[in-house]
This record gives structure tokens, C-alpha cells and sequence, in this order.
């Protein structure tokens, strides 16, 4: 992609003369390395869903742990360096943790998402006399799904600390023919089951491995309960229905 | 973070008040957070509370002179004070009773107090001595309790809940916070209550009364306590002795406020108004014997009226 | 009297920053409407320093402050609640709702625990849900949602009052009767001017004038209101919850 590789392609607070930042470019890509990622929004809740890649059979699949809960009623999906989405995480719980106790109320779905990509900016900067926080970019893509007083939304951010809202998005190594996909499937008035089924068919035509209950997760978050890891046994239901 | 080296490192209150103000030398100056999307958690923006401090030579005194109405009835800021509150552990989880008296000096600021603090759906703490140091602390004790949840997908227990507001205090020690508050929960040891306060004590414990009107809560508490109490019981317990301290005690009154914790979650069981009480009983509610618990005990027999209920069977 | 005599005593010397200059402010919740009250004489000692000095403050279209005590803190505390507001209002692209206005005063108030802002705070206005609501707090954040309150100077005059009048605390009620849970938005306004009324002739520190903010919950008509003199609506937009002002004058002497 790159051919013309020079000096502008180490710093990360430099840019190439023709205006870019390749270490964040080279962030992007690293997401298309990560497993396959799905979101879809419903006016009934957002669905989340993603590739587990069960890469040895002596792999515990219930320990990759790829969708988590911000709070009640927000919740994330990653794909690209896991690692890193940690730390965005905690980031994002503290947040809506300060919001909560600052505000009595719970925090919106753009302004926890706001807080994230804030984050996503800070490397190689220092604040005033501290030392710089972070040395690269993150290499991790979410999509941040909840329910606030705006009703359900799915959100989408980068390691160059963009983000933009989705009613249906994908990210990782699939997403190409994923997004297009969702693209032709996705309408307005979708059910959250139907969102449900899509999700686990996007990702089936995707994924190498035949999809299962042990090779994929899904999360949803629904007004009243909020956000929930969907358990195997009705994982298996909505595997065998599709 | 207000991690243990910090808080630990000194050992005089002054010290550790000379470091807060290094913190916040400038007055309430915002970090660069205040403008993004962190959008001013005021002083909640550095991670963990900050506060400005006077620059005097000894900011402890100066907040005592101007707000600690036990040493000078006369000085300005008047902290609401005064209270009964009660927990125990038996068979059936935890009982939590309160009164529901605000008093600034001699003058009653509400009698509608809220003392029972309701951190999140499994666990409460109870407000004696300043109520927003109380408020505040419990409430901030909330959130934390809650991202212990979602770092470690477990519910945190009682003990250590317990603990991370005592150490979180300790931090504070000497500089005039005023609280003592009883921690209850149902975790995975079963019903728990434990007492933490100001001065940096955390007891685990099956019974404690804190406030002003304890004595007086104590004299009924330990006399009709036992583990194997029903739930009825155990309720009419604590409302009964909330009532005996709310009588006695001029600091304490108005109504009671009663909770119940069981392995689901605390229930909050109802407000009894303590004059009522004291003439008419609690009214007709589970574990009442439904008389009054003062007024008929003293004037029964005095008139013909009212006989003795010996005379009138 | 020898020179050297005075400097021989022993003399002490305390940090002071604070005073208290009178006055009272009191609210009050209804239904779908709050109102909230304080009289405009600012005090220090047996001075009046100023017979129009402003305790009521518009902070949103749906919230209004009081603030009573030491003048210069309530001063200084309004201007930053109000810089919270705008931030806030930037960060999430909202007006702060009332609850969380709430919330954010007792932050504020007790980020300053060990160097209180003198002042007592009772905040009015509309909640989400459309229902009237009062706030009162003491000087370090403590705060309680409450139907009605009366702070500063003749606090202990005024809110015996509105004890007996608004929550008929000591009142039977005429057999096969009740107390009304709510009152309407005249009488809850006749109820604050005899209050102050009241206040002004018995209490030295306060007097002169009199501002009442009345907070409307979305889509209530005017009723109560019209017909009265000197109202003056304050909202900046006649399609959400709306404010007026009432002001009245006082006993001057």
C-alpha cells in the first residue's frame, strides 16, 4: 500500500510531507488483522457480534473475551489488539463511572464514545510536565452499542480517534464483504431478532471455520435490561434457527 | 491514584494537608479534562476527589472554628449533625433502621432525612455524623464498588467494600471528617454488617447503633436480639428501638426509616412516623404488635376510661 | 496608657474570610410547577449595605438557585455552576437536567469541604418527568429533594410556616376530608408572599424586595399566573419549560 516507506513512517507526531501519519495508518491496518466484528442497529436494541478464533483445541473458548460491558446500558465490541481495547475500556467504565456520580444520570452513548477516542489521541503527547501516557497508536477498532435517552445507537472508532455512528457496521478481517452485506440486508424497522440472525449469517459467510456456538459471540443491548452477553444456551437456539 | 503508598506515607494530619493543597495549589484550576469530552468532573478530574484548602498555617483549625458547632454553638457554618441508626445481622439477613433528624446547633434543619444510603441494589450504608460527608463518600463508594464489578465480573463483598471506605477516610484523618456508618450486605458469606468511621476503626460485627441516640436504641436492641429471629421480628426490633432513641434522645426523632437485606438485595420496608408510634403503634404491619409503644404503657389504669386490661377482661 | 503595656498582652489572630449578610430565600414544588423565592436586602451586622441585591438565580429554562449566607461566596459559587452548565451543555449537547444539577451542586459545594463556601443553596424547577421539585443543601453538599424549604436568616420564622400551611403538619382535617397533597400554583404564590410578609415584619435582616421565580413544566398553560403585576417571563424559548419572575416590594424600614 505503501511503496514510497521513509523516515515519516517512524514518529508518531510527524507527518509525511504529503500530510499523513503513517504509524496511524498503520493502526488502521492492524485492525484488519483482528477477527471479524459485527454491530447492527435496531429501533428495539444493538446487536453485537464477533468472531471467536479458536486457534488450538486445547484453546478455553470462554476465555476470549471480545464484547464487554461498559455499563448497564452500554456495551463494546473489538476487534484488532485486544490488549489495548483494555485499557480503552477501563477508560470508558471510569468515565461513565465520574459521569455517574458527577451527574446522577447515566452518560450518553456519544459522550462515552467521545471519551474513548479523546484517549485514542494521546500518544506521544505529554500534558503539561507528565510523561507521555502512551507511545503508539491504539491498535484496536470498537463499536460502542447502547441505549440512552436518544434511544439505541451504534457507534464506531478508530485508532486515529475518528468516530462515527452506524445503523449497521463491521470491522476486522472480514468486514469488506461483511459491510457490503449488511449493506444489502440491513433495513429500517429491523426486529432484534432479525438483527440477531443477520449478525450470525454476516458473520458465517466470513468466518473459515464452520460457525457455531463455541466460535462466536453475542451481546445485545435492549431497553429495560440493558446490556447482555447473550449465554450458549440461547446462542445454540439462534445458531440452529439461522 | 490514591494508591496505599500515598496515603500511608505520612503519618501527621498537617502533612497530608499540605500535600492537598500542592495538589491544589491554584484554586479549583481544571485540568485540560475540563473542556473535552471529560467534560469537568470538577474535582473529581484528577481520578480520585481533590479539594482546595484554606493556605493558613493550619487549615484543621480553621474549619473547626468555623464549622464544629459542639465546641462554639455560636459559629457560622452549621453542619447538619445528630442521629440514631441501627443494623444487625441475624438468620433471616440484616435489618437496617434509622431516624430521620437533621439538627444544625438546637434547630431542627429537616426531619425527612434519607439516612440510609443506598450504594447499589445489594448493599447500604447508614449516615451518622456529617451527612454530606456521609453522602458524598458512600456515594462515591458506589461507583467504585460498581467498577469492581465490571473489572472482575463479581460482585465485591461486604468486607471489602468495607475496607476501601476505611482506607479511603484513613486518607482524610484529622482534617475534620465526621462519620459513622455501618456497611451492610449479603455477599457470598452470607449477611454481613460492618462499622467503619472517621477516626479510622472498621469493626465486623453482628449488632452496632450509631449516633447520638444509641444508648438509648442499645437498651431495646440487646434486649430483644437473638440470631433466630423471624423476619417479623427482627423488623418490629429495630423499628421499636429506633423509636426508644427517637424518644429519648432530643438530637434524634421525627420518623423511622427500615430496610431489609436479603440474598436478593436490600427491600425497603416502610417510614414510621415516631410520634405515631409512640400513641398509636406502628399500625397494622408485619411483626407489630399493634399497641402503642409509650403512650398506653403510661397511662393505662389512670382513668376509668381507660382501665388496666386486667381490670377489663 | 504605656505603649509597651499592649504589646506585652498576648494576642491571637484567626483567618476570617467570611460574614453574613441576612436575608432569606425559601422554595416551593407543586404539581407541574415550582416556585422560588428570596427577598433582595443584603446585610452585614445592623448595616444594609444594599436594598437590591439579587439571591435568585436563572440557571437553565428548567432550573432556578437560590443562595443564601455570605454574599461573596453565593456570588462566586452561582458564576461557577453556571460555567458548569455551559461546559456541560458543549460536552453533551443538552441542558443539564435538574437531578443532575443536583448532583453536580453537591460536588461542587463539597470539593470545598475543608474551606466551605458559606452558603445555603435550594435549588427549584422541573425534572424530567414534568414534576415540580425543590433541592436543599447544607454549606459542604449534603442535599435532599424535599416539597418546600426556607433558608437564611428567617429560616426558623418562615419554614414553621410553610410547615403548617404546606405539609398541615398540626392540622385535622375537617371529618370525611383530606389535605390536598399538592396545591395549586395561587395559592402556593399568596403562601410566599405572606411568608416574606411575614418575615419582613419580624426579622431585621430582611426586607426591601421581593423576586419569585416561577418554573413552569412544559405545556402548562398560565394559569395561576395571569393578572399578576410586575411578571416578567425570563425563558428563552416559550415552547419548553418556561420561567417567570414576580417582584414585589417590601417593607423598607
Amino acid at each position: 500500500m505503501f511503496l514510497t516507506r521513509s523516515e515519516y513512517d517512524r514518529g508518531v507526531n510527524t507527518f509525511s510531507p504529503e500530510g499523513r501519519l503513517f504509524q496511524v495508518e498503520y493502526a488502521i491496518e492492524a485492525i484488519k488483522l483482528g477477527s471479524t466484528t459485527v454491530g447492527v442497529r435496531t429501533p428495539e436494541g444493538v446487536v453485537l457480534g464477533v468472531e471467536k478464533r479458536v486457534q488450538s483445541p486445547l484453546l478455553e473458548s470462554s476465555s476470549i473475551e471480545k464484547i464487554m460491558e461498559i455499563d448497564t446500558h452500554l456495551g463494546c465490541a473489538m476487534s484488532g489488539l485486544t490488549a489495548d481495547a483494555r485499557t480503552m475500556i477501563d477508560h470508558a467504565r471510569v468515565t461513565a463511572q465520574n459521569h455517574a456520580f458527577t451527574y446522577n444520570e447515566r452518560i450518553k452513548i456519544e459522550s462515552a464514545t467521545q471519551a474513548v477516542c479523546d484517549l485514542a489521541l494521546r500518544f506521544g503527547e505529554s500534558v503539561h510536565d507528565e510523561e507521555a501516557m502512551m507511545s503508539r497508536p491504539f491498535g484496536v477498532a470498537l463499536l460502542i452499542a447502547g441505549i440512552d435517552e436518544l434511544g439505541p445507537q451504534l457507534f464506531h472508532t478508530d485508532p486515529s480517534g475518528t468516530f462515527m455512528k452506524y445503523e449497521a457496521k463491521a470491522i476486522g478481517s472480514g468486514s469488506e464483504a461483511a459491510q457490503s452485506e449488511l449493506q444489502d440486508k440491513w433495513h429500517k424497522q429491523m426486529t432484534l431478532r432479525e438483527a440477531q440472525v443477520l449478525t450470525l449469517r454476516v458473520l458465517k459467510q466470513v468466518m473459515e471455520e464452520k460457525l457455531d456456538h463455541h466460535n462466536v459471540q453475542l451481546a445485545q443491548v435492549v431497553p429495560g435490561k440493558g446490556f447482555e452477553i447473550l449465554d450458549e444456551v440461547k446462542l445454540k437456539e439462534l445458531v440452529d434457527e439461522m | 491514584m490514591n494508591t496505599f503508598v500515598n496515603q500511608f506515607s505520612t503519618s501527621s494530619a498537617l502533612s497530608v494537608i499540605k500535600k492537598a493543597q500542592a495538589v491544589t495549589d491554584d484554586d479549583e484550576e481544571f485540568s485540560d479534562a475540563a473542556w473535552g469530552s471529560e467534560a469537568g468532573f470538577g474535582s473529581l478530574a484528577k481520578g480520585v476527589p481533590s479539594f482546595s484548602v484554606p493556605a493558613v498555617q493550619d487549615p484543621t483549625s480553621f474549619l473547626r472554628l468555623h464549622t464544629d458547632d459542639h465546641a462554639d454553638p455560636n459559629c457560622r457554618i452549621k453542619i447538619q449533625h445528630g442521629t440514631t441508626t441501627l443494623a444487625f445481622r441475624f438468620q433471616g439477613g440484616v435489618i437496617v433502621a434509622v431516624d430521620s433528624r437533621a439538627t444544625a446547633g438546637s434547630y431542627i434543619a429537616s426531619g425527612t432525612v434519607k439516612k440510609v444510603i443506598e450504594i447499589n441494589p445489594y448493599l447500604l450504608g447508614t449516615m451518622a455524623g456529617g451527612a454530606a460527608d456521609c453522602q458524598y463518600w458512600e456515594t462515591y463508594l458506589g461507583i467504585q464498588c460498581r467498577l469492581h464489578e465490571l473489572r472482575n465480573r463479581e460482585r465485591i463483598s461486604v468486607a471489602a467494600a468495607s475496607k476501601y471506605l476505611s482506607n479511603l477516610v484513613y486518607g482524610y484523618k484529622g482534617m475534620g471528617l465526621s462519620m459513622g456508618t455501618m456497611i451492610c450486605g449479603w455477599d457470598k458469606t452470607g449477611p454481613a454488617v460492618f462499622y467503619v468511621d472517621s477516626d479510622g476503626s472498621r469493626l465486623k460485627g453482628d449488632l452496632f447503633s450509631v449516633g447520638s441516640g444509641s444508648t438509648f436504641a442499645y437498651g431495646v436492641l440487646d434486649q430483644g436480639y437473638r440470631w433466630d429471629l423471624t423476619d417479623e421480628e427482627a423488623q418490629e426490633l429495630g423499628r421499636r428501638s429506633i423509636y426508644a432513641a427517637g424518644h429519648r434522645d432530643a438530637f434524634s426523632g421525627n420518623t423511622c426509616n427500615l430496610y431489609h437485606v436479603k440474598e436478593d438485595g436490600w427491600r425497603f420496608i416502610g417510614n414510621y412516623d415516631i410520634t405515631k408510634m409512640h400513641y398509636d403503634g406502628p399500625g397494622d404491619v408485619p411483626g407489630s404488635t399493634k399497641v402503642a409503644y409509650g403512650y398506653d404503657v403510661r397511662v393505662e389504669g389512670r382513668t376509668s376510661s381507660n382501665p388496666p386490661v386486667a381490670a377489663a377482661a | 496608657m504605656n505603649p509597651m503595656n499592649t504589646a506585652a498582652q498576648p494576642q491571637q489572630r484567626q483567618f476570617n474570610p467570611y460574614t453574613e449578610n441576612g436575608g432569606t430565600i425559601l422554595a416551593i414544588a407543586g404539581v407541574d410547577f415550582s416556585v422560588i423565592a428570596g427577598d433582595t436586602r443584603q446585610s452585614e451586622g445592623y448595616n444594609i449595605q444594599t436594598r437590591y441585591a439579587p439571591k435568585v438565580f436563572r440557571l437553565t429554562d428548567r432550573a432556578v438557585l437560590a443562595v443564601n449566607g455570605f454574599a461573596a461566596d453565593g456570588n462566586m459559587f452561582v458564576k461557577k455552576v453556571k460555567q458548569r452548565l455551559e461546559w456541560y451543555r458543549h460536552a453533551h449537547a443538552k441542558d443539564m437536567p435538574l437531578h443532575a444539577i443536583a448532583r453536580l451542586i453537591q460536588t461542587m459545594l463539597y470539593g470545598r469541604r475543608f474551606f466551605p463556601y458559606y452558603v445555603y443553596n435550594i435549588l427549584g424547577g422541573i425534572e424530567d418527568d414534568g414534576s415540580g421539585a425543590v433541592y436543599s443543601f447544607d454549606p459542604v453538599g449534603s442535599y435532599e429533594r424535599e416539597t418546600c424549604r426556607a433558608a437564611g436568616a428567617a429560616q426558623s420564622l418562615v419554614q414553621p410556616f410553610l410547615d403548617n400551611q404546606i405539609y398541615f403538619k398540626n392540622q385535622q382535617p375537617a371529618p370525611g376530608t383530606a389535605h390536598p397533597a399538592h396545591l395549586p400554583l395561587p395559592h402556593v404564590l399568596s403562601l410566599v408572599i405572606d411568608s416574606f410578609t411575614g418575615a419582613t415584619e419580624r426579622h431585621i435582616e430582611v426586607g426591601d424586595g421581593l423576586e419569585i421565580y416561577v418554573v413552569l413544566a412544559k405545556g402548562r398553560d398560565l394559569s395561576g399566573l395571569e393578572g399578576f403585576a410586575g411578571l416578567q417571563e425570563v425563558s428563552s424559548r416559550s415552547d419548553g419549560e418556561r420561567i417567570f419572575v414576580i417582584r414585589r416590594e417590601l417593607k423598607k424600614d
